[in-house]
């Protein structure tokens, strides 16, 4: 890995985000509108419930905007013309992509970020926050597995014809999934199995733990094993990503296309 | 294994193939080309649409792999796919055409972050980069949106892109396509000074004046195959023996070019109507077969205007030798 590729393609990201305002509409609009109904519906409700809607609404923020940047990241420069001159350089794939989506992320962190004010501002939630230090660092955390699960997906979508189905489809299972939304106990016990192998779901446990007075892990983890949960699962994710990402190229110089079916 | 001329040759080539699909879909679009690039040479690739000049192209840019045969470039095996990967920093592409560029970036940011991914240190950088921007005439330019470059720009900014590494070897395919003929000479110029800077250039073109000028020695190659190689000399040598007769008339000689045709030692006859006029072109194997007198008598009740002998250029050379005749 080259760090420098990192941080060119973070922000060549960074240009291209801020010159289209096409964005703005999933990865700010969309969970601030999630966010509201959600106030709206808990408008009698108090404390942790109405935590747990703003926190749904700042993974969602999170996780849209993760998904729909960065799992179009490769795809981009294949219909932008620039796949080859990437290919060309000697700095890996992985490096862009991951650059790029660790801008994502932080546009997804200031999402969630501005979920949060503007529940304190307009909906005056009054929600606090047991350890805020704590409840940041989760929420990075939780940030850079979804950026991972991003990476991941843009393999889908350069091995696949069928990768954008394959994203809008991941869109909400991840939500659900995770335990953003609802408590993952209360899904069937195939689907909760499927939780715990995803990143963002220790994530989110570590998050409400810090934020939550009085919340009891899914999982009956306490915070230490969430976070080494985390940690241990994206560095999977991401070494599965980059080994993909490796074939994808090999496959290119192989078959002279990056399509595989 | 080191080539035993890895210190003379940029590029060998021995017998490489690239076929496209699997079985009765193959496709073979390069098939057993043979061929040396001496280092700090301008090397011309020259071959009709589909002939295979951007494939070839590609396998020694280390984008493609080899289906079989051969190539080293710089002295690295090609169908090593690992060392392929660490001759990267060493060599560097420009394609023809308007992509392959970050539009939203300027030129310079798009500079920038191809410097990046190259390792080039960031206090290089500067120097380097307004450097480049000055040899490709964009200074001025610099600070702008890709996206509001003129094709000529866009092409420009290309071949500053592909020098951030400085590469020992580069590869233009089609670099003045679609490009007015002032910047196509600025272009040329610049490949002409990069090569006596002591970089190999290889070139693809279709322009037979641009190999013309510019390449010490081409390979024309056409439906994958080599079938035609040298200098520039030589390969208009395949054609010295022959004559172009040119004949202008007022009337549509048509009958008497279709009797022409019939003539001893006469390859081809074209008659193209410009202007009102007529302009015929009789390509012969030499001045016995069809003298000029034969002609004008044949020629003379459509009232010639004027007709003269033509020396064979590079291109009759090139047509002759793609259409694969004797
Ligand atoms: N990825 C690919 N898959 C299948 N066929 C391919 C692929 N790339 C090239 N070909 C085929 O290989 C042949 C040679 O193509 P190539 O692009 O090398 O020609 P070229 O000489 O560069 O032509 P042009 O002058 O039009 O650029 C063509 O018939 C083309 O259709
Ligand atoms: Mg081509």
């Amino acid at each position: 890995m080259r760090p420098r590729a990192v941080v060119a393609a973070f922000k060549q990201q960074a240009i291209h985000f801020i010159s289209d305002p096409q964005w703005i509409i999933p990865s700010i609009l969309s969970p601030l509108l999630f966010t509201a109904v959600m106030l709206m519906l808990y408008r009698d409700l108090t404390g942790p419930v109405v935590l747990q809607a703003v926190l749904g609404g700042g993974v969602l923020g999170m996780w849209a905007n993760t998904l729909f940047s960065s799992s179009y990241s490769i795809s981009f420069d294949r219909y932008n013309g620039t796949l080859e001159p990437l290919l060309l350089s000697p700095s890996e794939i992985t490096d862009i992509v991951a650059g790029r989506a660790l801008w994502n992320a932080l546009i997804g962190l200031s999402n969630a970020l501005l979920v949060f004010l503007v529940s304190e501002l307009v909906f005056h939630t009054e929600v606090s926050l047991l350890d805020p230090v704590m409840f940041f660092l989760t929420l990075v955390l939780t940030l850079v597995s979804l950026a991972v699960i991003g990476i991941l997906l843009s393999t889908a979508f350069v091995l696949s014809r069928m990768g954008s189905v394959v994203a809008s489809m991941a869109e909400y299972p991840i939500y659900v999934l995770s335990g953003a939304l609802v408590p993952i106990t209360i899904l069937p016990s195939g689907l909760q199995y499927i939780s715990y192998a995803l990143p963002p779901t220790w994530g989110v446990d570590a998050v409400k733990l810090a934020a939550v007075e009085g919340y009891q892990s899914m999982m009956g983890a306490d915070m230490l094993v969430d976070i080494a949960m985390v940690i241990l699962l994206t560095v999977l994710y991401f070494l599965i990503a980059r080994f993909l990402l490796k074939r994808i190229e090999r496959r290119i110089l192989e078959t002279g296309s990056s399509t595989v079916y | 294994m080191e080539d035993e001329h890895a210190n003379a040759y940029a590029i060998t080539a021995d017998g490489l193939t690239r076929s496209f699909g699997r079985g009765p879909g193959e496709k073979t679009a390069v098939d057993g080309i043979t061929f040396r690039v001496r280092r700090g040479q301008i090397f011309g690739i020259l071959g009709p649409n589909g002939a295979g000049k951007t494939t070839t192209v590609k396998m020694l840019s280390t984008l493609l792999l080899p289906t079989s045969g051969r190539a080293t470039v710089l002295g690295v095996d090609l169908s090593d796919h690992k060392a392929g990967r660490m001759l990267r920093s060493r060599i560097n592409t420009v394609s023809g055409g308007e992509r392959g560029l970050y539009y939203r970036l300027s030129g310079r940011q798009n500079l920038q972050f191809f410097a990046d991914l190259y390792g080039i240190p960031k206090r290089d950088q500067k120097t380097l980069i307004d450097g480049l921007l000055d040899m490709v005439g964009l200074s001025d330019a610099a600070d702008m949106k890709v996206e509001n470059y003129s094709r000529g720009m866009k092409q420009r900014i290309h071949i500053a892109r592909a020098l951030v590494n400085s590469p020992e070897v580069l590869f233009l395919d089609e670099p003045t396509v679609g490009l007015d003929p002032e910047i196509s000479r600025q272009i040329r110029a610049l490949v002409r000074r990069l090569a006596d800077g002591g970089t190999t250039v290889v070139l693809t073109t279709h322009y037979m004046y641009e190999a013309e000028e510019l390449c010490e020695e081409t390979i024309i190659i056409s439906r994958g195959r080599i079938v035609g190689s040298g200098t520039v000399g030589d390969i208009k040598g395949i054609v010295s023996e022959s004559t172009v007769v040119r004949v202008v008339t007022d009337a549509d000689p048509l009958p008497a070019a279709e009797s022409v045709r019939t003539y001893p030692g006469v390859r081809r006859v074209s008659v193209q109507s410009v202007g009102g006029r007529f302009d015929v072109r009789i390509d012969t194997d030499g001045e016995d077969g069809a003298s000029m007198r034969h002609i004008e008598d044949r020629f003379r009740e459509y009232g010639i205007r004027s007709i003269g002998y033509d020396e064979p250029t590079l291109e009759d050379a090139y047509l002759r030798l793609v259409e694969g005749e004797p």
